[in-house]
């Protein structure tokens, strides 16, 4: 059976610029959320934003390309990728919402109100497709795929990845996402009435909602022959990944669970593990009502309810397509360091969730965790990471 | 891979069968239409109608829908139908890949203008949950009951392309027993005036696929096409995928039938299909019959496949042939094993897929 | 009842149906099958969780209301008469006297 092994990690988030950074903060306990300064906006919505993109992956007007860049280049870094990208087959998956989107308000108010306008945003947003401007700069020449499956992208996004390693379409995949924090989905979110106005409590009684944040988190993903013919040596591995539909509704989850069920029975037996091998669970929770009491009791059901769980969105804010790749990472980091931090947030059980996140800093010991993506439009994703040690 | 249904959706109507009627119809004028923003000056589009997408027995289940996800639900629904395949036992494995460059852009800017008109805090959630491009294989999954895999893609000229590649991994893994797989586009009245910023608008109503021009003329067009594709051999109603390329790989050009180019006027320069001539197959390219579409490669294919199941060759809708290459002039029937289908992006790289008897 | 109070019931009952079925696409009802004291809600007419949101903007758009707490939304939303009546109360013009 081919092994796909993790051989470089980047993130970058309201919780760090980069790695080292975000653990320091997670052991901290710092929640670097403040209002909005990226844009004027009179909501009332905290949010967490990425505060200094170094100078040389700034781009005007793409954000999520900058942010994906960030992370891109500390995942090769990490994997000591950094100049030996040509000639091998390299493929790029990502997955993101914003930057999936001809939404700039300045070009459609001109639009509008002038019946015309300068084509600058569209140029920008044909060059910024995300994924294939990160195989542009990298000169990355295998498969290449931006996903946008809203708020399970940047999983999708890895599980695309296992995909296409496991058939040999590539060596090696970079693989994960990216969201800027932008206007637009600020107010869509707002509209439905499921943001918070205080720093948002994942799987908490008192939870009134999610916070927006932006960032990027990338893997390396390469087929474990590949890794070694390069001299990489790596203990984390990606086992499996599941991916079901709720067949429900377009923006509630399905109130049974099945779906994120069916991901996460997949994603296990991809891995040929029970989930009793499980140690512990980064969930999806958003802290809205609805996704923590459907994903908390699909948890018990599947793991137990002494399952360990996080939602490190309490750190990151809930960063739309960059979730998946970023929270990947953090499960693959915390597997390898053998802890979790306190789920930030959490103070009082809800009686209608039989799992209760950590409240403190925990060891960890085992062979497998999981992490859960779920998204409007009822897609559920759930991958295994493994630890060879 | 094979292809055992196609649903389909475009200016011409609904169904395989309808498409088939208009590749042996050839070309008709596409609609004109008048932008807001320019006055007094018409712009060639081929649109698909409201009546094409209105259907009663989906309305309780997409009384929200745009035209978006509606195009893409009812082209799923009829690859389904099309096929015979009876999921309701069968709803964990099979996988819904959608492909669109653009994504649901008209119901976007229509949220952009309730932030625009009421104000950040008085916008419809209705119209924001829409905009996401993945909206549409949401009401797929939900309309056919299906819990399988599902994933939205988008590479502009490859995105297609790009969703085979990965159906085709699926099936071979078995993460999924059968794959509904295809794309959708739309074309609202900001993105016919981005076109005609951005690209040659062809004022006689003719996409020429053979001129290998370096500004090559285009008519916007809009709709879906659905694959139902399986490795199940006693499925295969139409022909199989056999192969889809990307970039440099070296590709087997004997025996080749017809070579489809997709060129169509919206990835700029054409002029590198002119490297891509096959030395003894036709020449066909069927993009005057839909219009201008970055996914369009995916009703290229569509038109590839009917030919191999009814083995017949469709005459090319718009003939001008200034390199007097070999092109298909009559609708015959012709024996049909092997189509291959090639785009190239606005970056010049190559896809070839590959049809198969 | 005053006949003045039942005249602007009628009429905001009749400007919310007609809402109701443009700003949540009921395409298949006609303003008028919608029955006055029909629960809008999943049994009854089968709106969902976004028709809810939905209704918030179109209070806040057209009578000027905001309704924050969807707890008490769940309320005022059970009927087209619960909804009058809270659009009612809430919009009535401070007396002169």
């Amino acid at each position: 059976m081919i092994k796909i092994v993790i051989t470089g990690i980047g993130t970058i988030s309201a919780a760090g610029a980069n790695l080292t950074e975000t653990l320091d903060n997670f052991q901290d306990g710092k929640r670097n959320a403040g209002p909005v300064s990226l844009f004027p906006s009179t909501l009332p919505y905290p949010v967490f934003e990425v505060k200094n993109i170094p100078e040389k992956w700034r781009k005007d007007g793409m954000r999520t390309l900058s942010l994906a860049l960030c992370a891109v280049e500390e995942a090769l870094n990490d994997a000591e990728l950094r100049h030996h990208l040509s000639g091998l087959r390299v493929g790029v998956c990502l997955g993101t919402t914003v930057a999936s989107q001809l939404n700039d308000l300045d070009f459609y108010d001109t639009y509008r109100s002038m019946g015309e306008a300068p084509m600058d945003p569209v140029d920008r947003f044909l060059r910024g497709n995300l994924a294939g401007a990160v195989a542009c700069i990298i000169k990355a020449q295998g498969p290449c795929l931006t996903v946008v499956n809203a708020c399970s992208s940047g999983a999708d996004a890895i599980g695309v990845a296992l995909s296409w390693l496991k058939n040999g379409i590539c060596d090696l995949v970079l693989a994960g996402g990216a969201d800027e924090l932008n206007h637009v989905p600020f107010c869509g979110f707002g509209s439905l009435g499921i943001m918070s106005e205080s720093l948002c409590a994942p799987f908490d009684r008192d939870r009134m909602g999610l916070n927006l944040g932006e960032g990027a988190g990338i893997l390396i993903l390469e087929t474990e022959t590949f890794a070694r013919q390069r001299g990489q040596k790596s203990q984390l591995y990606l086992a499996g990944y599941g991916s079901a539909a709720d067949a429900y509704h377009l923006t509630a989850p399905r109130p049974d669970g099945a779906g994120l069920e069916a991901a996460l029975q997949k994603a296990l037996t991809e891995a040929n593990i029970t989930p009793q091998d499980i140690c512990f669970v980064n969930a999806h929770g958003t802290a809205t009502q609805d996704n923590d009491k459907v994903e908390g009791n699909v948890l018990a059901r599947v793991f137990g309810p002494d399952i360990k769980i996080i939602s490190t969105k309490g750190y990151t804010g809930h960063t739309l397509g960059a979730a998946g790749g970023l929270e990947t990472a953090f499960t693959a980091v915390a597997l390898l360091k053998g802890w979790i931090p306190a789920s930030p947030g959490f103070e009082n059980p809800d009686d209608e969730i039989p799992v209760m996140p950590l409240m403190e800093e925990t060891s960890i010991c085992g062979n497998y965790v999981v992490s859960t993506s779920l998204a409007f439009g009822g897609n559920n994703s759930a991958l295994v990471i493994g630890n060879k040690a | 891979m094979n292809i055992s249904g196609i649903g389909i959706i475009f200016t011409h109507g609904r169904g395989i069968n309808k498409y088939d009627e208009a590749l042996r119809q050839g070309w008709r004028k596409p609609s004109l239409i008048e932008l807001p923003s320019v006055p007094n000056k018409q712009f060639p589009l081929y649109p698909v109608e409201e009546k094409t997408i209105t259907d009663k027995g989906i309305s309780g289940k997409t009384r929200r829908a745009d035209k978006f996800s509606k195009m893409a639900v009812l082209a799923a629904m009829d690859a389904l139908q099309d096929s015979d395949l009876k999921i309701d036992k069968k709803k964990f494995s099979l996988g819904i890949i959608v492909a669109s460059a653009f994504g649901p852009h008209v119901t976007t800017f229509r949220f952009l203008d309730d932030i625009l008109d009421y104000g950040e805090a008085n916008v419809s959630p209705t119209l924001f949950s829409h905009s996401v491009h993945n909206a549409a294989a949401s009401y797929i999954a939900s309309v056919l009951d299906s819990q399988g895999p599902t994933i939205t893609c988008t590479q502009f000229s490859l995105s297609f392309q790009q969703a085979l590649i990965l159906s085709k991994a699926w099936l071979h893994e078995g993460r999924c027993e059968y794959v509904l797989v295809g794309s959708v586009d739309e074309c609202g009245t900001v993105m016919e005036y981005i076109c005609s910023q951005k690209l040659k608008m062809a004022h006689d109503g003719k996409i020429k696929p053979f001129t290998f021009s370096a500004r090559p003329w285009a008519v916007p067009g809009e709709g879906s096409v659905f694959f139902l594709v399986s490795r199940d051999k006693a499925l295969k109603k139409y022909c199989q995928i056999e192969e889809i390329t990307l970039g440099c790989q070296a590709i087997k050009e004997e025996d080749i039938d017809i070579t489809i180019l997709d060129a169509d006027g919206i990835a700029g320069d054409e002029s590198q299909y002119r490297n891509s001539l096959p030395t003894n197959a036709y020449i066909a390219g069927y993009a005057p019959i839909f219009g201008s579409m970055m996914t369009g490669s995916s009703f290229q294919c569509a038109a590839g496949a009917l030919m191999i199941k009814n083995q017949i060759r469709y005459a090319c809708p718009v003939q001008d042939n200034p390199y007097n290459v070999n092109i298909c002039k009559v609708t015959k029937q012709a024996k049909m094993k092997k189509i291959q289908c090639i785009r190239y992006n606005c970056l010049n790289e190559k896809a070839v897929i590959m049809l198969q008897q | 009842m005053e006949e003045r109070q039942k005249k602007e019931l009628e009429q905001i009952r009749k400007k919310l149906k007609k809402l109701l079925v443009t700003n949540l696409s009921l395409a298949d009802i006609k303003p008028e099958d919608i029955k006055d004291d029909e629960i809008l809600f999943e049994e009854g007419l089968g709106l969902d969780s976004l028709d809810a949101v939905e209704i918030v903007v179109l209070l806040q758009r057209n009578f000027g209301l905001e309704v924050k707490d969807m707890d008490q939304g769940k309320k005022i939303f059970f009927s087209v008469d619960t909804l009058t009546q809270y659009i009612y109360e809430n919009t009535k013009k401070p007396s002169k006297k």
